[in-house]
């Protein structure tokens, strides 16, 4: 199965700006490294979550992913990360 | 630094951008397409999902008397899952192998 989506990543700045913005402190920052992992951890979770998604519209036989297909597999989604 | 809406809702849109992007990707791969409600349902879940890492993360690296988060944290938020785990263990040396081939490169450069 070929990777086509490794140039579709989330930006550094998103990111930070991001997850910065629920920080409780003013005084909490990021390192550099910290936000180059936590954009590959929110890819991650946005492919499982799409894969996870597609499976389960396969499981009912549907050609198009549909939103109850996305909140049946989200529970277990969610635990698992 | 809390959020005032428009920038909230340009950091949604970034997320939604991107997400799609994935999406798409993967529904070529697999010949399926996604509604744009799922779309927008995976953006703002992933959305929500960033406070909970934020959150702790930020009391991780407090527990380390830290105020800067590191990757240490991260993989400690990605513990959950053995294989996400290996995942961000291995993004982690390749990062720092790369740092260290950075400043290797800064030094030698220096040398000159």
């Amino acid at each position: 199965m070929a990777e086509n989506d490794d140039n579709i990543v989330f930006k550094k700045e998103t990111v930070s700006k991001l997850l910065s913005s629920f920080f409780k402190e003013d005084k909490t920052k990021l390192s550099s490294d910290a936000v180059v992992l936590m954009a590959e951890m929110l890819k991650v979770f946005v492919k499982e979550a799409a894969q996870r998604s597609i499976k389960q519209a396969e499981s009912e036989d549907c050609d198009k992913v549909d939103i109850d297909h996305f909140e049946k597999i989200l529970p277990q989604l969610l635990l698992d990360f | 630094m809390s959020l005032d809406e428009e920038a909230e809702q340009r950091l949604k849109a970034a997320i939604h951008f991107t997400v799609g992007g994935l999406c798409q990707s993967i529904g070529e791969e697999c010949e399926k397409e996604f509604s744009r409600q799922v779309i927008a349902a995976i953006a703002e879940t992933t959305f929500r999902q960033c406070e909970i890492f934020a959150k702790d993360l930020e009391a991780f690296a407090r527990h380390a008397k830290r105020a800067t988060v590191s990757s240490e944290d991260v993989k400690l938020v990605a513990r959950r899952s053995t294989a996400l785990s290996n995942f961000i263990q291995r993004k982690s040396e390749e990062l720092a192998s790369s740092n260290q081939d950075q400043k290797d490169k800064r030094k030698n450069a220096g040398k000159r």
